[in-house]
């Protein structure tokens, strides 16, 4: 396994689009202060969720992750 | 949130015993909604195109942000402890976490790391919590302070391949000494320190397993403790924690297996294809481009490396 500057290892060569790290400028969505953007996703729990519907009044985290496949 | 299909992701948190729900943004809408589309990856990577940078919002009972974790690589991930923390606006100790105090009369410190009980592996970012408990009347200093005070800093001195990010203090109270005509940041009774790190290069790595499977955490104090009309001597102490270093999770996917590390609990192979038929059939040259790169920069790799010997 070839190692990047950050000193990680990957089953990818160094310069591959899949090990890119984020730019510095890049934005990261919504800010500390802001409401999050609803949306509607189908989901493991059988039927689809609305986010701030099934979130009621509860604090939630929004966990955005690459893949469960690879 | 994933660009998964719902029978990867209903196998996935069968196989792997995820009980909260996972959501499926097959064509991601939602990641680019949200703004986080890795623009890095273009429409010709095939199969990779439409992931997210990595990361975690956390949202109050409004529905608010109140923190965010987003980093460069996207193999430093935040320990799910360290969001529970971040969502409740405290730290939890572990009591069975490793531990080591210091301090002096009076002031008392309390050293863990919070997250995976202790353990590093590549890339997760774990926390470095200094518990400072102060008696009454002392206090501590946050940054700027005069010539002559020592403001409160902690640094990881070792091992050379932790990665630390900025150190968190938690809300510092303003105090207005007579004979100083400026303004002091200062900590009193229980005060967490918090220095996030993770784990790369030989220390560990997903190439193989880690050799040793522990490591020692070595880091530094130093505070300078006063009451409203003296200070004691400032100080610099140095702790050490032996910490486990463990493998981290992969999928049982062809590409990952046999590198020592943690297998998944199925084989991901026919969610590969359906995720590859789904991407070709949108753009059907995307995959060869794709392979094409990847040997390209595998041969271009080997042959710089070669020649600077």
């Amino acid at each position: 396994m070839e190692r990047d500057e950050l000193g990680f290892d990957a089953p990818a060569p160094v310069g591959h689009p899949v090990r890119a790290s984020m730019p510095e400028d890049a934005g990261t969505g919504p800010a500390i202060g802001e409401r999050l953007p609803d949306f509607e996703l189908p989901s493991t729990l059988g039927h689809p969720i609305h986010f701030h519907a099934h979130r009621g009044h509860s604090k939630a985290a929004l966990v955005f992750y690459r893949s469960a496949v690879w | 949130m994933s660009y998964d299909d719902l029978e990867t992701l209903d196998e996935f948190a069968t196989a792997q015993g995820i009980p909260y729900p996972l959501l499926s943004d097959i064509d991601s809408k939602v990641i680019r909604q949200y703004g986080i589309l890795n623009t890095q990856i273009s429409e010709d990577d095939a199969f990779i195109h439409g992931i997210p940078y990595p990361g975690v919002f956390i949202c109050d009972e409004q529905g608010i942000v109140t923190a965010k974790f987003f980093h460069d690589s996207y193999k430093k991930r935040d320990s799910p402890e360290n969001l529970i923390d971040a969502a409740m606006g405290r730290i939890h100790i572990d009591q069975g976490a490793a531990r080591v105090t210091g301090g002096e009369a009076d002031i008392n410190i309390t050293a863990t790391v919070r997250g995976g009980r202790g353990s590093l592996r590549q890339g997760i970012i774990r926390h470095l919590v200094l518990r400072f408990q102060l008696a009454p009347g002392l206090h501590i200093y946050g940054e700027q302070v005069p010539k002559g005070l020592t403001a409160t800093r902690v640094t990881i001195t070792g091992p050379a391949d932790v990665r630390t990010l900025p150190a968190r203090f938690p809300p510092s109270a303003p105090l207005r000494l007579p004979t100083l005509d400026m303004e002091l940041q200062v900590w009193s009774g229980e005060v967490d320190i918090v220095l996030p790190f993770s784990a790369a290069g030989a220390l560990a790595t997903e190439a193989h397993a880690p050799t040793p499977p522990h490591c020692q955490l070595e880091f530094e104090v130093a505070y300078q403790a006063c009451t409203e009309l003296e200070c004691l001597l400032p100080r610099r102490e140095r702790f050490t924690l032996e910490l486990p270093v463990d493998v981290v999770d992969v999928p049982n996917l062809g590409v990952h297996r046999g590198h020592g590390q943690r297998e998944g609990q199925y084989d991901s192979t026919p969610a590969m294809r359906r995720l590859l038929w789904r991407k070709v059939r949108a753009r059907p040259l995307g995959l060869v481009k794709l392979i094409w790169k990847t040997f390209t920069l595998k041969v271009g790799n080997a042959l710089r490396r070669r020649e600077s010997g």
